[in-house]
């Protein structure tokens, strides 16, 4: 039973940070909601290498590796944002209408 | 704007490539295109004082983290999956829905029907201050592109009949045909105007290749390795992304006025056929007509970017081979429904490149017409004694 309450944990904040990168105007928000999913899944990892592997740490690596990609993932996405910023003045993006059909 | 990062964000994109293609782990899996994709961010970038290529690197960025994270939660499927395979429980719905998440997080990568939207404001974002004063000098550059390709190193890999040298091979000309478009250019990188167009050119040509070469050459893997026991599932979810990307690719490039937004269009078309031969999968030689078809996209891509002007009827002939072969494999394994829808898309194409074709017949630059002859005579050459060497030794 505790196997389930923390899969729906997980299913919990992968929908919220879902929902928040998709309605989200602003990219920071964006970011932020990037990171959320991605930590969801690192609990998943570690719940299940706790269930399946007990003695090994085959799961727990791969929270290792997701959480150094996540870091890098968000500096690059801080750096895009403030490229943006200096020439726009604004981290909006509904304002992004310059590339339409 | 120096030239040591682009070089590093360059370099750093062909290794994540690489290691996609050779991976073995599912961590390499991930962490592959996620070395990839965070370059590729970086280089789209590049340009940091343009504000419609900073747009374009914002959508790109947000699309590939959304289905990087959701190629994370794939994995982790997986590894359920795995645990689940091990306690021999082969039909449940856990692997049913990690079947779902990783097709649509590779999807994205090789940006085949429904994930298709960033690619073609990605393309024109990237190259929006090319100047049509720009295209002579182009035109003088482009007939010095004759070097050698390594044709007879391809068909030599392909003989040994091994798919972890197929991909390889891949890369091989990938990263060859951009080095060789970067000598060409007798041309020290400053800061000047030409010089930096041609490095955006360079970009573009890059990230439009080497993304797709290694996503697709990824899914082959993944999708034929440890979902061998769900093959039905994956064949249709794979059928209607292929029937997707070829028809929306198509239609919508029919459409366009502008350039590159057709050509990254006609790219997303592409894609659905290599989808075909990735369905095909191993009998009857589909991922090697994949590959075969792969090579010439690449030549194709890579001329095109570089000389957007000098299309050519001829690569779209060539590619026919490739495209006939790939189309004879699905009709043997019964795909009637994909081949046909196939082949239509295929004419709706010819209509679009032939529409490029007019334009430069009867341009209002004469004087670009002779060089455009001697461009399409060789890729006649360099492509037909591609083919010749690889279906010898196919065999």
């Amino acid at each position: 039973m505790m196997l389930e309450h923390i899969l729906v944990l997980n299913a919990y904040l992968f929908s919220i940070g879902i929902y928040g990168f998709i309605t989200s105007r602003n990219m920071v928000r964006a970011l932020m909601c990037l990171e959320l999913i991605l930590n969801a899944v690192n609990i998943n990892f570690v719940t299940f290498s706790d269930f399946f592997y007990s003695r090994q740490l085959k799961g727990n690596i791969f929270s290792i590796f997701v959480i150094a990609i996540a870091a890098v993932e968000a500096t690059i996405g801080s750096t895009i944002v403030s490229s943006i910023y200096r020439n726009k003045k604004s981290t909006r993006i509904n304002q992004s209408t310059l590339l339409n059909k | 704007m120096a030239i040591a990062e682009f070089l590093l964000f360059v370099l750093t994109t062909t290794l994540g490539g690489m290691f996609l293609c050779g991976a073995n782990d599912l961590i390499t899996i991930f962490v592959a295109p996620e070395c990839f994709s965070l370059c590729s961010y970086l280089l789209s970038g590049y340009t940091k004082k343009d504000v419609r290529s900073n747009e374009a690197t914002t959508k790109y960025l947000l699309m590939g983290g959304a289905s990087s994270s959701i190629l994370v939660h794939e994995i982790e499927l997986q590894e359920i999956v795995n645990g689940l395979i091990n306690t021999q429980m082969y039909n449940s719905p856990g692997i049913s829905i990690a079947l779902i998440f990783i097709t649509v997080g590779i999807g994205f990568k090789l940006f085949p029907g429904p994930s298709h939207q960033w690619t073609p404001d990605l393309y024109e974002g990237m190259l929006h201050s090319w100047f049509s004063s720009f295209r002579d000098y182009e035109c003088n550059r482009s007939i010095r592109r004759q070097k050698d390709h390594p044709k007879m190193i391809i068909s030599w890999l392909l003989r040994t009949n091994q798919i972890r040298w197929f991909f390889f091979s891949i890369f091989l000309t990938c990263s060859y045909g951009t080095k060789v478009e970067k000598i060409e250019k007798n041309q020290s990188f400053t800061t000047t105007d030409e010089g930096f167009l041609e490095k955006l050119r360079i970009i573009i040509a890059f990230l439009s290749v080497t993304s797709k070469v290694a996503a697709s050459a990824s899914a082959t893997r993944i999708f034929y390795i440890p979902f061998y026991f769900s093959s039905n599932e994956w064949h249709i979810l794979l059928e209607i992304l292929a029937i997707l990307s070829m028809i929306l690719g198509n239609l919508i490039a029919i459409t366009q006025t502008s350039m590159k937004r057709m050509l990254a269009y006609s790219s997303i078309g592409q894609i659905g056929y290599v989808i075909i031969g990735i369905i095909v999968g191993d009998s009857n030689g589909g991922y090697a007509s994949m590959i075969t078809y792969m090579l010439f996209y690449i030549s194709m891509n890579l001329g095109t970017f570089a000389c957007i002007v000098l299309f050519g009827g001829l690569p779209p002939l060539a590619g026919f081979f490739g495209k006939l072969h790939l189309f004879w494999c699905g009709w043997q394994v019964g795909l009637y429904f994909l081949v046909s829808i196939g082949l239509l898309t295929s004419v709706v194409s010819i209509y679009y490149y032939l529409k490029i074709i007019k334009l430069l017949m009867t341009g209002r630059n004469q004087e670009i017409t002779p060089h455009v002859r001697n461009y399409k005579r060789s890729p006649l050459r360099s492509t037909n004694s591609i083919e010749l060497s690889i279906l010898f030794f196919q065999n």
